[in-house]
């Protein structure tokens, strides 16, 4: 139904809910994530753990950022992982090492990670996809092997950075961590989610501009792309260059959650499991990401705290599977479930499936009430 | 110059002077660290023989995959792996001797990549590369967590047979025999597969069909059918690969993902679709990755300055090469115009 049908229809309800709601969605939905997570996942039929929220919303972070580039321009890039621990490095060495303010280190590490990031695209952006794929994943090698080779004693080789790679300002009362400043005292959680949340309206704003629709055209037809005009080298360079800030700003959440840098946050496997996050959750959707996200790490951790399956309530049970040798290698169950996404429907995902399964059944619904 | 093995003159005689340059210094280089570390540098080299032949091989079958199929196959370095791994089961589990081993384990692994190609990429034909590249990530990923499950996470190794273990003498050094053998082997594989492809009435179909698949079928060739059977052929290899290395060196669960990402590393720099390219580009990174160490310490014995013996460089000199030949070649060292662009 058009927003024209819908005022002439006349009702305040429907205007209301074509007009205004239809922008707000995404930004309250965000909000929601932010808000959510953390009670949702801690509830004991869950996961009954609330430290994970703060990982999930810094990994959704980090595979939103790279949809930005594989969503939304079509760029596959194995080499996402390298922002990601630039901006972990920059953090721990600056406050481990160097001792300069966290204040004054995250920016110049997202600086950092910008700049590296257009450089790099400013080289390969043009090649072929498999070509791009390729490169991205041979500078992200070489920016491991730096931090490996441990260049002055500054990045700590394989061990990373561990101690003293906290900002004076986080204190940690049993296992949880508070941000204290001037007498006041925030739970680390919710300093997570306003970050995040600022974030991803950002990104949200990047995607809904015209920048962001120009990218969609490039990722849907390149060379009609180039013959409307638009220069497509400098869009997909600003679209990597954008993508790696972010993923930068995760890095530096993930360096405080973390209490350092460890070698992993900048490996090609890591960069792998952001790509497979990505495209599990949907990477045409915008909130897809946050699915993949969200239902790989649940997995890993539901599927590794998991010993015996009762069936059909652990309370109740009936049946019960010593499962826990099996469940081990989740990786495998993932492994299947991406392939049988890929398979489907390439770029729709869970997300996708969620969408249109909930559209479809509402629809259903709609058309049995009427 | 649209065969796969034959499009493969390098400008050699219209090499630039700055081209020309790199190359001679680099022959000096090579030649001064034989000249302060004889013993050493035959071993590396040797070394770099051995593991540019492996790459070969798992390149091979992913090179006709991805020429026949449009198809990057990340399960390719899995195959490896369970060549490794299916030579583990026959020798030490049910204790095969490694000859009857060597034409078990890469059989069974050409039936399992057949399996993967009527379970997975038959469906995947028509899509974009990317597409291709993601099904077989998730199948690679299966293949890994199955290993671990059914073999173990920590490293494995079989009992070479004796003829192998002994030393063969080299004038300046001595290397175990089963270098050698693998090197032996792995080059009768490669010119089997050069015959089958350039000099068969079969190899002739299966070029036509890496040149326009379509139009292949039109003139009656049975294009599903030479897939599958190249899908075999690939996955042999790559099985034989396995079994080789996984004897000479031993196996863990990682090593197949950590082949397949150098591998895609000389599939690129030798040139997409190039099958002569992958062998060029196999041994020269195989080679770079053990005489480039070799080469900075000898530097640095001569000239005294330490700094330039930098540990573990070895492991990202592939990624400098290919990033330099991606710099100066786009598409590689033999890559045709135009092949999935």
């Amino acid at each position: 139904m058009s927003r024209a049908d819908a005022a002439d229809d006349g009702g305040l309800a429907a205007r209301l809910r074509d007009a205004d709601l239809g922008a707000l969605t995404v930004p309250l939905g965000i909000v929601a994530i932010a808000v959510l997570l953390r009670p949702v996942v801690s509830h004991p039929l869950l996961l009954g753990y609330a430290q994970i929220a703060n990982s999930m919303l810094i990994w959704m972070l980090v595979v939103a950022s790279f949809n930005i580039l594989l969503g939304y321009t079509g760029l596959l890039s194995f080499g996402h992982a390298m922002f990601l621990g630039i901006g972990t490095y920059s953090v721990a060495i600056g406050v481990a090492k160097l001792d300069v303010a966290f204040l004054l280190a995250a920016p110049l590490g997202i600086l950092l990670a910008t700049a590296i990031a257009y450089l790099v695209a400013r080289m390969i952006v043009q090649k072929g996809e498999i070509y791009f794929a390729m490169l991205t994943m041979a500078f992200a090698k070489s920016v491991h092997f730096i931090a490996n080779y441990d260049p002055g004693g500054l990045t700590g080789g394989t061990t990373g950075i561990a101690g003293g790679a906290l900002p004076g300002w986080i204190e940690t009362v049993r296992g949880f961590k508070y941000v204290v400043v001037a007498g006041w005292q925030l739970d680390w959680y919710y300093a997570i989610a306003i970050v995040f949340t600022v974030a991803m309206l950002l990104m949200w704003q990047l995607v809904r501009s015209p920048f962001g629709r120009t990218l969609v055209a490039i990722r849907e037809n390149q060379k009609l792309a180039r013959a409307m005009g638009i220069d497509v080298r400098r869009y997909k360079v600003w679209a990597f260059t954008f993508s790696a800030a972010f993923a930068a700003l995760a890095g530096v959440l993930l360096e405080v959650n973390d209490q350092g840098a460890t070698l992993s946050a900048l490996s090609i496997p890591t960069s792998g499991d952001v790509i497979l996050m990505s495209v599990l959750g949907g990477a045409n959707y915008f909130f897809g990401p946050l699915a993949g996200a969200f239902v790989w790490l649940f997995a890993e951790d539901y599927l590794t705290e998991f010993h015996t399956l009762a069936l059909p309530l652990s309370e109740y049970p009936l049946v019960t599977f010593e499962v826990s040798g099996l469940l081990t290698y989740w990786q495998f169950l993932l492994g299947l479930l991406f392939v049988i996404a890929v398979l489907v429907s390439p770029r729709e995902g869970i997300w996708g499936l969620l969408r249109n399964g909930l559209g479809s059944l509402y629809g259903r619904l709609r058309g049995d009430a009427e | 110059m649209t065969t796969m093995f034959s499009s493969l003159r390098l400008d050699t005689d219209r090499l630039s002077p700055s081209g020309a340059a790199v190359w001679g210094v680099i022959a000096l280089l090579l030649l001064l660290s034989f000249a302060v570390q004889p013993g050493l540098f035959v071993d590396q080299f040797i070394g770099g023989l051995v593991y540019g032949v492996s790459l070969i091989l798992i390149a091979l079958g992913l090179s006709i995959i991805l020429g026949l199929l449009g198809i990057v196959n990340f399960a390719h370095g899995a195959l490896f792996m369970l060549g490794a791994y299916f030579t583990y089961q026959l020798m030490s589990v049910w204790g095969v001797s490694f000859w009857v081993a060597l034409v078990v384990a890469p059989t069974l692994v050409g039936l399992f990549g057949v399996l993967i190609e009527r379970l997975v990429l038959q469906w995947l034909y028509d899509e974009t590369p990317i597409t291709g590249l993601l099904a077989t990530f998730g199948v690679a990923m299966m293949i890994q967590e199955a290993t671990r499950a059914t073999w173990g996470g920590t490293p494995l190794s079989v009992q070479t047979p004796t003829v192998l273990t002994m030393g063969a003498d080299l004038v300046v050094t001595t290397v175990a025999r089963i270098r050698l053998f693998s090197v032996a082997v792995a080059v009768v594989a490669i010119l089997g597969v050069y015959l089958l492809i350039e000099r068969t009435d079969f190899g002739l179909s299966v070029r036509a069909g890496v040149l326009d698949r379509e139009m292949a079928g039109f003139l009656g060739i049975d294009m599903p059918k030479r897939f599958v059977a190249m899908f075999f052929l690939g996955s042999f290899i790559a099985g034989l690969g396995g079994v080789l290395r996984g004897t000479a060196v031993g196996m863990d669960p990682m090593m197949g993902q950590q082949f397949i990402i150098i591998t895609f590393v000389v599939v690129v720099v030798g040139g997409i679709g190039s099958l002569f390219g992958s062998v060029v580009s196999g041994i020269l990174i195989g080679e770079a990755v053990y005489l480039t160490p070799l080469i900075l310490t000898s530097l640095a014995k001569v000239s005294g300055v330490e700094a330039l013996a930098i540990p573990g460089i070895g492991g990202l000199v592939p990624y400098l090469v290919m990033i330099v030949v991606l710099m100066v070649r786009p598409r590689g060292l033999f890559g045709q115009e135009g092949f999935l662009e």
